[in-house]
């Protein structure tokens, strides 16, 4: 199937999924933001219709899976049959060209030239200084830059098959999952989420939440989050102690507790006496617990952190703003009328969130990969080539010096860049052989006349395969299905 | 924010205005073109170091690494840009481009300026962004989509000089009405869903019709030489840029998996840069498949260009901001 080989296919896979990426990162989706947020922000009817299309979990629908296998597929297909073959050429040896088939190269000069080798030592050190590695071989050379660059399909792809198989591998042997727990609570991995095709198991120890605090910003934004954490084993034995914080997770046995949020979770209280839990919301910086007194009339209890007094409010429906009634902390409590309030204790709740991936090291290696190939990819593959020799046949106008310097070159990427730098060399060289404008030397083709020579270059010579065009031999299986 | 930091971030913002006029000027009066390329890279140069000194004066001011709002990642996208554009200049003399580059840089300065002053003020960090891993995740980004403005605007000199006039304006109005919908997004509080189908509609419509009349050639403008040096600018570009973009989706990937446990969420803004690296993806392997004429392939760029614009500016500005939406203020 020529096709599953083919870079058409491969852009348009590409264009697709990025479609279809696109549309994922625009509508909300079910796993990250719930479904209530789906219909808040599209309304019932029109949140129906996008949860039946697959829409809402796009990432896990039929089309997404069959999009990557696609692309997969084309991958390795093209690889085989295109990318890791040319790996092979690119140990041949460079041929050395002569007058007749340098001047076929998209950049060519003829410059009328003694036979002199000196002249090839110049054009030798002025490209080596450029980086070019150089092969000289009788009056002719050929020198090559950016050969590394040819490597960056094939390590980026490695690299991209490479992450599937991580991908794949923490998939369906890892798990993960996301627990507020309350300090003195404990976080153990049943309700942990994974995929359909799980073959992997649960640990069997779990993990005590010590102690959990919030460190503040003097302006009161929060700094960072705390949590004291104990490894237990199933009998109760205490096996490893931390604290973590954001960026800095507890991991053990191929598990990694990180702090993800934080909070605070309720109050207790007492009454006279008489203990009482008020559930603490978020406002803005503050969190508050709300406890309906009668009819019209509601108490507000307000807490920053835990270390900062709770301030009490009351709020009746016909006054205009709550009003501050007392402060109390663990230790001081307030008197309102007959009763005394206590503040027992500001209980929070820190966010942890868990996982184990152990498909993470290949993942690692891929990521290097790609990195590593996209990179070389920058690095234009270029080369030149130069000889000098005699007039080409009988009928030749023959040079006033004698013999011509053929010089000429190409390069798949940054062309401009190739053409001006040979462009430099060539400038250079008349200046060197004192060849004044008007002389008989063979300009390099404008621009223009480039491009359209590029134009006519058949499909088939798409790269800098070698051997080169005018060696027979091999023929790159470049061809479109 | 000091008075010295602040000289030096005037200075910069007036030199792009300035080199923006000059360059104009060097295209307009074609006798003294030479000398006012020049003093329009000297004014770039200008531009370019002073906002150097600006941003690590403010590094400094800061004690952290200059890059945690979006005003400060709007300086770096400036410098990179000016940076880019220098070293361009550099390596293939180009100038048209100058004035472009500079009305880029400009713009930027000016949505800079107009953020309000939280966005200019020093401000502490969320706990989520203390992090050395900030400082290896967000410049790549930052000085890809750099990269990738540039290529998107080279793309557009290239169907100028190609005489492909009306595919060029259809292109350059969608660019600006997108802008303007992320402008509108910023700094008022028009609906955002509206806002969203002025950003996809235009970006939607304009395509189209950019593509459907690449065949409406003003053949008194072609310029042959000039679209070929465009096309490989452009190309040079998405070069540089992509292998950033890589770096930077993957260091995030890895902040995220040190800091949350896990290295990729689907999170809006995390799919969005997934987006634009596969349509770069798709553009490389578009120049690989040589059936691709260089006038598409800058359309392709300018495609780029909006899911750039999208990924770094318009999804918090546009309301679909997620996880990181502190690039956010409202
Ligand atoms: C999924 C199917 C894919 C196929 C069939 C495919 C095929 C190819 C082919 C045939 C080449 C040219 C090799 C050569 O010139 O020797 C290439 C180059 C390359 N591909 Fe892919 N590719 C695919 C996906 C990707 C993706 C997703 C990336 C993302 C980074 C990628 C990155 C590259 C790079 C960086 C190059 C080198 C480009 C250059 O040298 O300018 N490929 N690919």
């Amino acid at each position: 199937m020529p096709i599953l080989a083919s870079v058409k296919l491969t852009v348009v896979l590409l264009a697709l999924t990025a479609a279809t990426v696109l549309v994922g990162a625009w509508c909300p989706q079910e796993a990250q933001q719930g479904r209530e947020k789906i219909i808040e922000q599209f309304g019932a009817d029109t949140a129906k219709i996008l949860i039946d299309c697959g829409i809402t979990d796009i990432f896990h629908s039929p089309w997404f899976l069959l999009l990557i296998g696609l692309l997969t597929v084309n991958m390795v297909a093209c690889s085989m049959q295109r990318v890791f073959p040319k790996l092979r050429l690119l140990k041949q040896p460079l041929p050395f060209l002569k007058g007749k088939e340098i001047g076929k190269l998209p950049v060519n000069a003829r410059l009328p030239s003694a036979n002199d080798a000196s002249i090839l030592v110049y054009v030798e050190q002025w490209l080596r200084k450029r980086g070019f590695k150089i092969k000289r071989q009788d009056n002719c050379l050929v020198a090559e830059y950016g050969k590394i660059g040819r490597l960056a399909p094939t390590i980026t792809h490695i690299g991209l098959l490479t992450l599937l198989l991580g991908v794949t591998v923490t998939s369906w042997c890892g798990f993960s999952g996301f627990k507020p727990v309350l300090a003195g609570g404990a976080l153990s991995f049943e309700d942990s989420e994974h995929s359909k095709l799980w073959i992997g198991k649960l640990p069997r120890w779990y993990v005590r939440v010590d102690t959990t605090r919030r460190e503040d910003h003097p302006s009161g934004d929060p700094k960072q989050w705390y949590t004291h954490l104990t490894v237990v084993s199933p009998d109760g034995t205490p096996l490893k102690e931390q604290e973590i914080s954001v960026n800095n997770p507890l991991s053990y046995d191929g598990v990694d507790i990180y702090q993800s949020s934080w909070g605070l979770d309720h109050l207790l209280v007492s009454f006279n006496g008489k203990p009482r839990q008020l559930d603490l919301r978020q406002m803005g910086k503050t969190y508050a617990a709300f406890l309906p007194l009668d009819e019209g009339s509601i108490l507000i209890f307000s807490v920053r952190g835990q270390k900062t007094p709770v301030r009490i409010f009351a709020k009746r429906a016909d006054w205009d703003a709550p009003k501050l009634l007392a402060e109390m902390t663990e230790n001081k409590p307030a008197q309102l009328g007959a009763v005394t309030l206590r503040c027992e204790q500001i209980v929070p709740a820190t966010g942890l969130q868990y996982k184990c991936d152990p498909g993470l090291p290949i993942t690692y290696v891929a990521f290097g990969f790609i990195i590593i190939g996209v990179m070389l990819a920058a690095i234009p593959h270029r080369h030149v080539w130069v000889c000098m020799a005699p007039p080409p046949s009988e009928n030749f106008p023959p040079a006033a010096a004698g013999h011509y310097l053929y010089i000429g070159g190409r390069s798949l990427k940054a062309k401009v860049g190739f053409q001006r730098l040979l462009d430099g060399l060539i400038a250079q060289l008349k200046d060197e052989l004192r060849i004044n404008p008007g002389d008989d030397a063979e300009k390099s083709p404008k621009i223009d006349d480039v491009v359209s020579e590029l134009g006519k270059e058949p499909a088939k010579d798409e790269s800098l395969a070698f051997p080169s065009p005018v060696a027979s031999g091999h023929s790159p299986a470049t061809g479109e299905g | 924010m000091s008075e010295l930091q602040l000289a030096f971030t005037n200075t910069a913002g007036l030199s792009s205005v300035m080199s923006f006029w000059v360059f104009v000027a060097s295209n307009g009066f074609s006798k003294r073109k030479e000398l006012l390329t020049k003093i329009g890279l000297g004014v770039m140069i200008v531009g370019f170091l002073s906002l150097t000194a600006a941003i690590i004066a403010r590094g400094i001011e800061a004690q952290r690494f200059p890059l945690a709002n979006l005003y400060e990642s709007l300086l770096w996208f400036a410098w990179a840009v000016m940076g880019a554009y220098l070293a361009l200049s550099r390596s293939y003399g180009i100038n048209q481009l100058g004035w472009i580059a500079s009305l880029t840089a400009a713009t930027m300065f000016l949505y800079g300026s107009w953020l309000p002053a939280s966005q200019h003020d020093i401000t502490p960090l969320v706990p989520a962004l203390v992090s050395y891993w900030r400082q290896i995740h967000v410049p790549p980004l930052i000085v890809s989509y750099a990269m990738f403005f540039l290529a998107g605007l080279s793309g557009f000199i290239q169907l100028y000089r190609a005489g492909r006039l009306f595919s060029l304006i259809t292109a350059v109005v969608t660019v600006v009405l997108a802008l303007t919908a992320v402008m509108l997004g910023t700094f008022t509080a028009t609906d955002t869903t509206l806002l969203q189908l002025m950003f996809a509609g235009a970006s939607l419509i304009g395509t189209v019709i950019a593509f459907a009349k690449l065949d409406t050639v003003d053949k008194a403008r072609v310029d042959i030489r000039g679209a070929e040096l465009y096309d490989d600018v452009s190309y040079r570009c998405i070069a540089i840029g992509f292998p950033l973009l890589t770096i930077g989706i993957i260091t995030g990937g890895l902040w995220a998996n040190h800091a949350w446990g896990t290295y990729w969420s689907w999170d809006p803004k995390e799919s969005m840069a997934l987006v634009t690296w596969l349509s770069y993806a798709a553009y490389i392997h578009l120049r690989i498949h040589r059936e691709c004429s260089a006038e598409k392939l800058s359309l392709v760029a300018f495609i780029g260009l909006l899911l750039t614009l999208m990924t770094y500016l318009g999804f918090n500005s546009l309301g679909l901001g997620g996880l990181h939406s502190y690039g956010k203020f409202k």
